[in-house]
Formats: structure tokens, sequence, C-alpha cells
């Protein structure tokens, strides 16, 4: 008995002791906790409800928020027109990064350096200022876009109010905006891969499509896979504040997207249960992209270690 | 990978060169307009530098808007934002540089899964409770939510990770306490990252827009990327020269920093990128 009684005394020291290292992970504990895991909590929780953020009364309305989602075609159009956006950023935001760092490094040396600063500096812009350069260069009059296609004979266009513009034009400034650093992510991916690997390769006598084929196209995965994914979570938080100072999802909801109107829901129309329901949607498509992304990257990242 | 021949060198510049031409076209644009004469600046679209340069629009800029103001609370938000995070950042990365517990990668994954949570889920409880704690209006209700994030704690530990434990077990045996340790010898050590890591909160933080507008709607509480949107959206029809001379003055601090200390920022992301 006496054994279990000092084991037991020792046992609460000891697991303190176990447990202090955390505190250096209670400040960002506390601060995710209440700005991010909270929110998440309470905007799942808000989901079954009817309230307008400001009223006392909250009416319990179960599974309506969802199925009432599911049943209006707007939402339909949304999802499609949220695919169009992240189509745009894969074209934008990962192929054309993607393609751009390899020719930077085809190039190497001073050159490349030169071209990596110069392509990543619409990072430090901020995207609503983006924005407003890109609302002078689509205006109908006067603006660079249609003064432009001009000297070519072709006709102008009203871009950003044209229903059948409007998200393409939203797309092209978000690929302008963040185009530069999913380019500088490929080029850090792309760098990393040892030379060894290539140069082994070759001496094996692998040439051709089968040295494309079995070693540079596993080698260059990873990455590839990491800006594609990248690309296609961003799409639509990078096109949020364009759309919010330029259209405001119009012409007619030709621009909007999910996440878009999530917001309006929330903060235009006041309807929190249903901007809540939505929220989760979001959480689960991006969060499933997320956790598939980063499965992936665990099994393909192999080579650095 | 390094192309020989030379028509490949050459039609690989030729890409890169258009790349960087579309790249900066907006910018050029921006800092010509704002300085052509208000009544010239749709005249002749095509050429971006003014015939007749003025500092009118700057003037006007000035004039009409608390840019000064709007620069203070640019600075305080993207500051505050800043430091926030790096407190919470570095004790935070360094723990899970150190351990590699099942409870500690459990816990790192949890923090990893809020990275993709898209903000608009954060803006209607985060909005309720600054209101509820009466923090609307103000630094910290702008700044407090700003600092929940995982990205530095992310960023950070890859470069902790690479710095040698012999040293840390030294300073323990010298009877250092964690924080010490943290303190006197993981910070002066990594603070080339740390700073990168600084540099690029507070341009992103400085280039925010919806949380500050949602959370100050208060004229006196805009910041500066706020503050040009309202010349966009200002009654009485947009005057062009203006806006671009107030989006200009919101660029010039980010650039000019960008333009200094250039190699430091794309170096942190270069690196965080590879070891992750």
């Amino acid at each position: 008995m006496s054994y279990g009684a000092t084991s037991k005394s020792s046992s609460r020291p000891r697991r303190l002791k176990l447990l202090r290292p955390y505190l250096l992970v209670l400040p960002a504990a506390v601060f995710l906790g209440l700005f991010v895991y909270w929110p998440v909590v309470l905007v799942t929780f808000l989901s079954f409800f009817e309230w307008n953020m400001v009223s006392p009364q909250m009416t319990f309305v179960g599974l309506e928020n969802f199925a009432s989602r599911f049943a209006d075609p707007a939402f339909y159009r949304l999802l499609f027109q949220s695919l169009l956006y992240i189509a745009i950023a894969l074209l934008g935001n990962f192929l054309l990064p993607v393609g751009l760092a390899m020719l930077t490094l085809q190039l190497g040396g001073r050159c490349g350096d030169v071209y990596q600063s110069l392509i990543f500096t619409p990072t430090v812009v901020a995207v609503s200022v983006g924005a407003l350069l890109w609302q002078y260069i689509y205006l109908p009059t006067g603006g660079l876009l249609n003064a432009f296609l001009g000297l070519f004979g072709v006709p102008g266009n009203n871009w950003l109010n044209d229903p059948a513009t409007a998200l393409g034009s939203i797309g092209v400034i978000t690929a302008w905006k963040f185009m530069g650093f999913n380019y500088l992510i490929a080029l850090a991916g792309l760098m990393a891969i040892p030379k060894e690997y290539l140069e082994a390769a070759r001496v094996d006598g692998a040439a051709g499509w089968s040295f494309v084929r079995w070693v540079l196209i596993p080698l260059l995965m990873p990455t590839v896979l990491f800006v594609m994914l990248t690309a296609i979570l961003q799409a639509l938080p990078n096109a949020f504040v364009p759309i919010e100072i330029l259209t405001r999802g119009g012409p007619n909801d030709a621009s909007n997207n999910l996440l878009y109107a999530t917001y309006q829901s929330a903060f235009q129309f006041f309807q929190i249960g249903k901007a809540g329901a939505e929220a989760v949607m979001l959480m689960l498509l991006l969060g499933g992209a997320a956790v598939w992304q980063f499965r992936i990257l665990d099994r393909s990242l192999t080579y650095d270690r | 990978m390094t192309a020989r021949s030379y028509p490949d060198r050459l039609a690989a510049h030729a890409v890169l060169i258009l790349a960087v031409a579309v790249t900066f076209v907006p910018l050029v644009w921006m800092f010509g307009m704002s300085l052509k004469p208000p009544q010239l600046v749709f005249t002749d679209p095509l050429n971006p530098l003014p015939l007749a340069p003025t500092l009118e629009n700057y003037a006007n800029v000035f004039r009409t808007a608390n840019v000064a103001r709007q620069f203070v609370n640019s600075v305080v938000f993207a500051g505050g934002v800043t430091l926030g995070q790096l407190a919470i950042a570095v004790p935070a990365a360094y723990f899970f540089s150190r351990h590699d517990s099942r409870a500690a990668n459990l816990l790192f994954a949890a923090f990893l899964l809020t990275l993709p949570v898209p903000f608009v889920v954060f803006y209607v409880p985060n909005y309720i409770l600054m209101s509820r704690l009466d923090l609307l209006n103000t630094y910290p209700g702008m700044i407090l939510p700003q600092i929940a994030s995982a990205y530095g704690i992310f960023l950070l530990r890859q470069h902790f990770k690479s710095f040698p434990q012999s040293i840390i077990e030294a300073a323990r045996i010298d009877g250092a306490a964690e924080w010490t340790i943290i303190w006197r010898v993981v910070l002066p050590a990594n603070r080339a990252a740390i700073a990168a890591l600084a540099i690029f909160v507070f341009i992103n933080t400085w280039n925010e827009f919806v949380w500050p507008l949602l959370i100050a709607r208060d004229p006196e509480m805009h910041i500066l990327t706020v503050g040009v949107a309202q010349f966009a959206s200002g009654e009485g029809g947009i005057q062009w020269s203006t806006i671009m001379a107030a989006a200009a003055l919101a660029t010039l601090p980010t650039l000019l920093a960008y333009l200094f200390i250039r190699r430091q920022i794309l170096n942190v992301i270069l690196e965080g990128a590879v070891k992750g």
C-alpha cells in the first residue's frame, strides 16, 4: 500500500512537469480557440437557427437552412460559378506560375533572381488597391484595355458590367495579384530537387521520354501538387475583395460565388442562419480539400528527408 | 535543368519579359496617372507618362482625406498584428520543433487545419464578440482577431527544427528555463527568419481590407487601403487622378520596403516552402 501511496504523491508533480512544456503553446491555443475554433463551433450552431444578428429572438429550424439551399437553383449557380473561379485560378495561379518557374530555373543565376523579384511584386500591393487599378483598366470609356484593343480594331466592352465578362474580369485580377506568390512557391520546390538525382539518372542511361516519365515527373510532382491545391483552396478567398469593391457579385449575380454569397447573407441580408449553413458547407468543401492536400504531400514529400 | 542552347534561352527570356510587363502595367499606370493633371487623365490612355506632371492629385488626397491619420492607423494595425503573431508563434513553433509525441503532433495537426478555413466563417462570430466587448471602432477590435493565425507557427517550426539540440541541452545544463532559452538562444540564432516573417505578416496586414472595414466604420479609424476605396465610392463621381494618387500613397510604403529587403522576404518563403 505504501508503494501505491508514494507513486500517487509523486505522479501529480510528474504530470505537471509533463504538461509544463505545453505552456509554450498556450498563447497560440487561446487565440486560435477564441477567434478560430469558437467561431467554427458558433457558426455551425447558428446554422440550425433563423436569426438576424440583432433581434433577441432566435428560431430553431433544424436542417431547414441546409435544405433550402439545396432546393434553391441559385445555389447551384453559385456552385457552378465557384468552379469557374477555381478553373481560372488553375490557369492563372497554377499552370502559369509553374510554367514561368520552370523557365526561370532554366535561365538560372542572376537573370533568374531579377525575374523572381519582379514577378513577385504584386504580392506586396494591397488587393483593394489592385482592384481599383484594374477597375481603371476595365473602364468602358477611357480605360486602358479598350484603348489597347482599339489599336487592333477590336471593339471594346463594359467588362465589369457585362454578365458575360464580369466573372472572367475578376478572375484576371486575382491571377495578376496572386500569381507571383505561387510562382515563388513553385520555384522553391523546383530548386529543392536534389541535382544528384538528375545526374544519377543520366549516368544510369535514362534519356528522352523515359527520363521525363520516370525521373523528372516524380521529382516535380510534390511541388506541382502543392501549388495546384493552393490555387484551388485560395481561388474563392482571393476573389473576395475584387468582388466586394468592383461588382458586389453582380451584375445579376454573374460574378458571385459561394464565399461571397455567404458574406452577403450575413452582412448584407443579415440572414445569419443561412450564412451559417453556407459557411458550414464551404468549410466541409475546403477542409476536405485541405486534408486531401496534406495527405498527398505527406506521401510525396519523402525525397526531401 | 539549365537550357544551354541559345534559341531556348531567348524564348524563355521573351516569355518572362512578357510576364513582367503584364505584371507592371497596372503599377506603371498608377504612378503615371497620379501625376497627370486631372483634366488630362483620360487623354492618350496608352501613354502612362504625364506630359505636364503635377503633384496636384496628391495635394487633393491630403485635402480630402485624413491621410496622416489613416497612415497611423495602418501602422498601429499592421504593427500590432505582427507583434501579436510573433508573440504566439515563436514559443509554439519552438515547442513543436522539439516535441514529437503523439499529443504534440495531434495538436500541430489541429493548428494546421485552421489554415484553410475561409475567413468569412470567422467574421460573424468575431464581429459579434467584438461588439459585445464594445471593441468596434477600436484598435484592439481590429487587431486581436487577426493575431489568431497558425501560419507563423507552421513557418518558424521548420526553421527551429534545424537548430542544434546540443546547444539547447547545454543551456539547460547551465540551468536556463525554457523561456530563457527561447529568448536568449533560439530567438537571436533565428532572427533572420523571424524578421522576415515579421516583414511578411506586416505587409499582408497592411494590405488587409475586409476585416478593418467591417470592424471600424468610423472614418477616423480607417486604414489606408480602406481610405483608398472610399475615394472610389465617393459621392459626386469618381476622380481617377485622385484615386491613383491615393492608391500610390497606400502602395509606396510596402513597395519601398520590398525594394530594400527583397531578398529576405523572398528567402523566407523559399525556405519555408521547401522544408514544409
